[in-house]
């Protein structure tokens, strides 16, 4: 389940030699995990481990620190919610001085508030209030400096979304699920088909196919024991006998 | 003569001031004050060598005598490389002494007493390990203490690291754990320190301008890698795992990791990379480092308490900034079950104080873990922590508006210590002159750089006050099999679309990724998603269903630790000598008595109360 958080099927050879050894240190080589996470940004691909490498270069190093590098690694974190990696990134970001020597003024300041805003909307799962959020007039510079770079970044959004759906609806009505896609009419139907979802078009009312989560019975859990628990008592018979 | 003497006395207060401005520049604690002996007039530095030459054997004189002979015997201890005596003199003679005499004083400089041990640089080398590591527990280390720890551990480092092949030296492993605990702990503290600029006076900011490479996080991660390197030790535990042959291991490990001081080294290192990844926030790469290390009570790190504590209490911690709350009680339980046990045991070493605290502070995350994630793996350490963190785990459990402030009370009292790898910029001049123009004028002093823990904290708090009205729906739901969103949202006077988000929530925090038995030889970031209550509910269009799983009552563990005892109890009566025979059974008794030294050593009875630990 975790492994492929650990080590992504899609992480290159080169990279895995990077994160896993003491080579991640080496200041020189945060170019190639950078060019590695622009990577991701145009291919849909996400390395949680090896963006958390750069910004540990960054913290080491604050002559590296790229601004631009780090909103796009907490744009790829941002969607892996509910799991913890927005946070994680956050825990790495030490405070800086204000008077890096920076040419232009660092974005960071302005824009972490709004990030940590969408991904507490997010965590919290309230779909709806995040796309209102996110298309303000607000987040206007956000969207234009920044997801619009991100391939597929409205889509991993839906895909937290859909996460969330899955393990709590057995059926949901389309009204609910187009607000918390932000999807309507025909595009809403292409993407609920592309889950293999199935909508009853007299009620407008989706199902959600069974999984783990979304099934519930009432059980009562037997203890089961196992045989190492009884050793003792059975040697000490042994010695008896 | 007279006359002379008056001027004498005078020239000696001059001198002794200079005495003194140079040791502050040397080491900066030493005052002498019997030095105030009369001599003949000479040219100055001659006086000065003498005076200091005769300061120097006033103070020398001022060591007790046993304190003489304690060293020169620890010195001869691992010139031999007695690991009994050295153990002995490490942990007791040590402490002992400190209380008698330097319990508010440093101990002698290293410099005063080397004629004691023929200027042995590496009994230098480690007796001035002790001597900063008690300036920093017991008094206040200032600058200078600061600076010239680290030169001291460079230079043990260096010894263990760049000398012609594999040291001789041997260490007990508790000392060699506080070498490397130690190491750790004044890097943190430095950090601490260096990030208030405030307190700094122009002398500390010059030094620290120029400190490069002092406690930086590189050096010190360095030293620890290297260490590993060295020792081959993850190379080592994996050829144990596999079952090598004792001569297979030696030579996969080469001549470092076949000594048990490097290979102590190793392991304690990684122990240690996983503390200064939590103090740095990174707590993946934190469990990571631990990839090879298994965390069970065989492991090699355990035969140090202070050591397998830390381990467990780092661990936890990070598992709880990685949401995995089941893991972290699981860690907890672990390690205060352990402790709980060997209390009896523990009591008069020199760490106990320290373990307790610990302890402590993992009573307080345990807490904070069983309010986020309530399961019912230990009543026992859950009733303790209820006991001593009672007012705040109410507040935690029930949720809503107090919560949030008992959660956060109990964060900043248990988590680490987190510093900022970086000082504020000291180098540039332009940041110090301006730091010493605002010493006098307290309005415009540059602030601190912002306490890293209060990151955390916030962190932390955002995602728990994601979960706050959790409680209250839960125990809600528990009250139907199934009933409509809108009458739930009507009982809670809320919107129903909030509700059914809010109850995304429930369902979120009722999953976790949590590493599963069996895989013990796993990474500890592996893990499957688990469900972690027994309350599930399932939402069909705007109807809520719910089903509880219930536990049935466990009978197996209270049997069997009673068939336990009773076992051992007949044993013991067993073995007892009889009482004086009554006169008319006396044939009897031998007939009894015989087969009993025959079970004593039964692998039963004797077991019983240790074998799990």
């Amino acid at each position: 389940m975790t492994s492929e958080w650990i080590s992504p099927s899609s992480r290159p050879k080169p990279i895995e030699d990077l994160v896993s050894g003491v080579d991640r240190y080496n200041p020189s080589n945060v170019g190639i995990l950078e060019d590695y996470l622009y990577h991701q940004i145009r291919s849909e691909e996400y390395d949680c481990l090896a963006n958390l490498a750069i910004l540990k270069l960054y913290q080491f190093n604050p002559d590296l620190y790229n601004p631009d590098v780090v909103i796009n690694i907490l744009l790829k974190a941002l969607t892996s919610s509910p799991s913890p990696d927005f946070n994680l990134c956050i825990s790495l970001l030490d405070e800086r001085p204000a008077n890096t020597q920076l040419d232009e003024p660092d974005p960071i300041p302005s824009v972490l508030p709004l990030l940590k805003t969408l991904h507490n909307l997010l965590y919290r799962c309230r779909f709806p209030a995040f796309w209102s959020t996110y298309r303000s007039e607000e987040f206007e510079s956000l969207r234009d400096n920044y997801t619009v770079e991100v391939a597929g970044f409205e889509n991993a959004v839906r895909a937290v979304a859909v996460r969330a759906v899955r393990a709590t609806f057995t059926r949901i009505s389309s009204e609910r699920l187009s607000s918390y896609l932000n999807l309507e009419g025909n595009e809403l139907k292409a993407y609920i088909q592309s889950l293999e979802w199935t909508i009853d078009n007299s009620t407008g009312v989706i199902s959600v196919p069974p999984n783990p989560d979304n099934q519930i019975e009432a059980t009562i859990v037997q203890e089961s024991i196992k045989l190492p628990q009884l050793t003792k008592i059975l040697a000490h018979s042994l010695v008896k006998s | 003569m007279s006359q002379q003497r008056l001027a004498l006395w005078n020239t000696e207060e001059d001198l002794e001031e200079d005495v003194d401005l140079l040791a502050i520049g040397n080491y900066g604690q030493t005052v002498y004050d019997d030095a105030h002996i009369p001599q003949p007039q000479i040219d100055e530095s001659t006086l000065l060598a003498m005076q200091q030459h005769m300061a120097q054997q006033a103070a020398f004189a001022q060591i007790p005598d046993v304190v003489k002979s304690f060293i020169v015997h620890f010195h001869q201890a691992v010139l031999d490389n007695n690991l009994a005596e050295i153990t002995v003199a490490y942990e007791s003679g040590w402490n002992k002494y400190t209380e008698k005499y330097y319990a508010r004083t440093e101990w002698p400089e290293a410099e005063l007493i080397a004629p004691l041990v023929n200027d042995d640089p590496i009994f230098l080398i480690l007796y001035r390990e002790l001597y900063y590591r008690h300036v920093y527990s017991r008094l206040q280390p200032n600058i200078d203490d600061r600076f010239h720890s680290y030169e001291n551990s460079c230079e043990l480092f260096n010894y263990l690291l760049n000398s012609d092949g594999p040291v001789q030296l041997e260490l007990p492993e508790q000392w060699l754990w506080d070498i490397i605990d130690e190491f750790i702990y004044q890097y943190q503290v430095f950090c601490t320190w260096r990030s208030k600029p405030n307190s700094k006076n122009q002398e500390e900011l010059m030094m620290l301008a120029e400190g490069g490479p002092v406690w930086s996080s590189y050096s010190v991660l360095n030293v620890l890698y290297s260490l590993m390197q060295k020792s081959k030790i993850n190379e080592y535990i994996t050829a144990q795992r596999e079952g090598k042959s004792p001569e297979e291991i030696a030579e996969i490990v080469g001549e470092y990791g076949q000594r048990p001081l490097y290979r102590m080294l190793g392991y304690f290192s990684i122990i240690g990379l996983l503390r200064v990844h939590v103090h740095l926030g990174d707590f993946t790469l934190a469990l990571k480092i631990m990839d090879n290390v298994e965390l069970n009570q065989k492991s090699p790190f355990t035969r140090v308490t202070a050591c397998h504590v830390a381990t467990y209490y780092y661990v936890g911690f990070c598992y709880i900034m990685l949401r995995r709350y089941p893991d972290a009680i699981r860690t907890f339980v672990t390690i205060l079950n352990f402790i709980m046990r060997m209390r009896q045991y523990h009591t008069r070493s020199y760490q106990y104080d320290q373990i307790n605290k610990t302890a402590d502070r993992m009573y307080a995350l345990f807490a904070i873990c069983h309010a986020l994630s309530p399961s019912r793996l230990d009543d026992n350490i859950a009733n303790i922590a209820k006991e001593r963190y009672g007012e705040q785990y109410t507040k935690m459990s029930r949720g809503g508006s107090d919560a949030l402030a008992a959660y956060e009370e109990l964060f900043l009292y248990a988590c680490p210590k987190f510093i900022t790898a970086n000082p504020p910029p000291y180098d540039d001049p332009e940041y110090t002159n301006n730091l010493l123009a605002s010493a006098d004028d307290e309005s415009n002093a540059p602030a601190s750089q912002p306490d890293s823990s209060q990151r955390h904290l916030e962190l932390f708090l955002a995602d728990v006050a994601a979960q706050l009205p959790v409680p209250t729906l839960r125990s809600f739901l528990k009250l139907y099999t199934s009933l409509g969103a809108a009458k739930i949202a009507n009982f809670l006077d809320q919107d129903e679309e909030e509700l059914v988000q809010e109850m995304m929530v429930l369902k979120q925090s009722s999953r976790s990724i949590s590493r599963l038995p069996g895989t013990e030889g796993n990474s500890l970031l592996d893990g499957q998603t688990i469900t972690t209550s027994d309350l599930n509910f399932v939402i069909d269009d705007n109807m809520v269903h719910i089903a509880e799983s219930t536990v049935g009552r466990r009978y197996a563990g209270w049997f069997i630790k009673n068939t336990e005892r009773a076992q051992k109890i007949l044993d013991d009566i067993k073995n007892m000598p009889l009482p004086a025979p009554p006169k008319t059974s006396t044939d009897a008794a031998p007939a009894v008595e015989a087969p009993a030294p025959s079970r004593k050593p039964g692998r039963g009875g004797q077991k019983v109360a240790w074998a799990k630990v």
